[in-house]
């Protein structure tokens, strides 16, 4: 082992050794020093993750929190400078870890606060203009091959557990009382402006953005949402969209076969 | 031509009703939106930028040495605790099931 992966690999288990060699301009004693800087290290991790899932904080007390994210820091560090990204793997951690279990929607509350940060990162993109739509709308014809393209901030979460009511809840929108946990929802994030949106949205609503998404026309994502949903409202969701400026570009779907 | 149109159960009219409606409600606050906010760079998501969240600043704590320890026995206590659980037998003790993660 280099000095170098000695150093890292002493920084992330407190149960290694200070690294030989370290010295110190003073005199003091060094590993004292290191134990400093190793447990900046780790706390300074722990308050991006903290900034980063306030929800998830409050839904297990910072204690425990902290003590969840000094394991997951241990066991991820950040692979890049951006701490904005770090956490990435966070739900998947929080998912398997059993001191947790007992909270099952733990982990798509994470989820759900990491698409909200990723959505205040995502790239700007202007809304499509009303007329694009309007122009589309008199070939009505063709309208089954109309591709959408959403926002880059757009992010969907369908969760088995009532994720959008208890993160509500931690906004002062609804007490955490009146949540009914084991509700499935659907988690639809948009960015209006700079302003981050969660909103709950209807199982038919999900699978109509996840199939334009994944770029199939309209005609073939509205039969899938009503074979999902019989009670799917395209205009309610197409409007529902249009308002965040969420649609950015339309084209015709011409030569490609759908899957 | 598109022939996947053909199969396609959901009618031209239905779709074009289903924009057409979309396009009228949503007309007016598009933009109104892009009109009352700019951009401002430099102000970061909150707590993003300053020393006391600041990550990778060491500014906050220098001599903390408080989560050295991989030993922890924990139970959760944040709002769980007043999170409706059908599992539970008072309807909100979440805090049970940590305190038999904790003795096993």
């Amino acid at each position: 082992m280099n000095s170098q992966a000695e150093f890292v690999a002493a920084l992330l288990d407190p149960e290694r050794d200070c690294p030989a060699d370290l010295k110190t301009w003073n005199g003091s004693d060094p590993a004292a020093r290191f134990a400093v800087y190793r447990n900046n290290v780790l706390s300074s991790l722990i308050d991006a993750l903290a900034a980063s899932f306030p929800v998830v904080q409050q839904l297990v007390g910072e204690t425990f929190f902290r003590a969840m994210a000094a394991v997951y820091v241990r066991h991820s560090p950040p692979r890049t400078r951006i701490l904005a990204d770090y956490g990435a793997d966070f739900p998947a951690f929080i998912q398997g870890f059993a001191p947790a279990a007992s909270l099952p929607y733990l982990a798509d509350v994470a989820r759900l606060e990491l698409l909200r940060i990723r959505a205040y990162h995502a790239a700007d993109a202007a809304p499509l203009d009303a007329d694009a739509l309007a122009t589309a709308l008199a070939a009505p014809e063709r309208l089954a091959s109309l591709l959408l393209r959403l926002q880059p901030a757009l992010g969907l979460l369908d969760s088995a557990f009532a994720v959008v009511s208890l993160w509500a809840a931690h906004q002062g929108a609804l007490t955490l009382a009146e949540v009914d946990l084991d509700q499935a929802q659907c988690a639809l994030v948009l960015r209006n402006g700079l302003e981050v949106e969660v909103l709950g949205i209807r199982s038919g609503d999900a699978v109509l953005i996840q199939a334009l998404l994944q770029g199939r026309p309209l005609g073939a994502a509205t039969q899938l949402a009503l074979a999902c949903d019989p009670a799917f409202d395209l205009g309610a969701c197409l409007a529902h969209l249009l308002r965040a400026g969420a649609i950015t570009h339309c084209a015709y779907d011409t030569q490609r076969p759908l899957p | 031509m598109n022939t996947t149109a053909s199969h396609t159960v959901v009618s031209a009219a239905a779709l074009a009703l289903a924009l057409g409606a979309a396009l009228a409600i949503s007309s007016a606050p598009l933009t109104a939106q892009a009109a009352d906010s700019e951009k401002c760079f430099g102000v970061a998501l909150q707590g993003k930028n300053d020393c006391a969240a600041g990550p990778g600043t060491t500014c906050a704590g220098t001599s903390k040495i408080d989560y050295q320890g991989n030993a922890w026995k924990l139970v959760p206590k944040g709002t769980c605790e007043q999170t409706a659980s059908p599992t539970s037998p008072t309807g909100f003790g979440q805090l049970e099931a940590f305190e038999e993660v904790k003795n096993s």
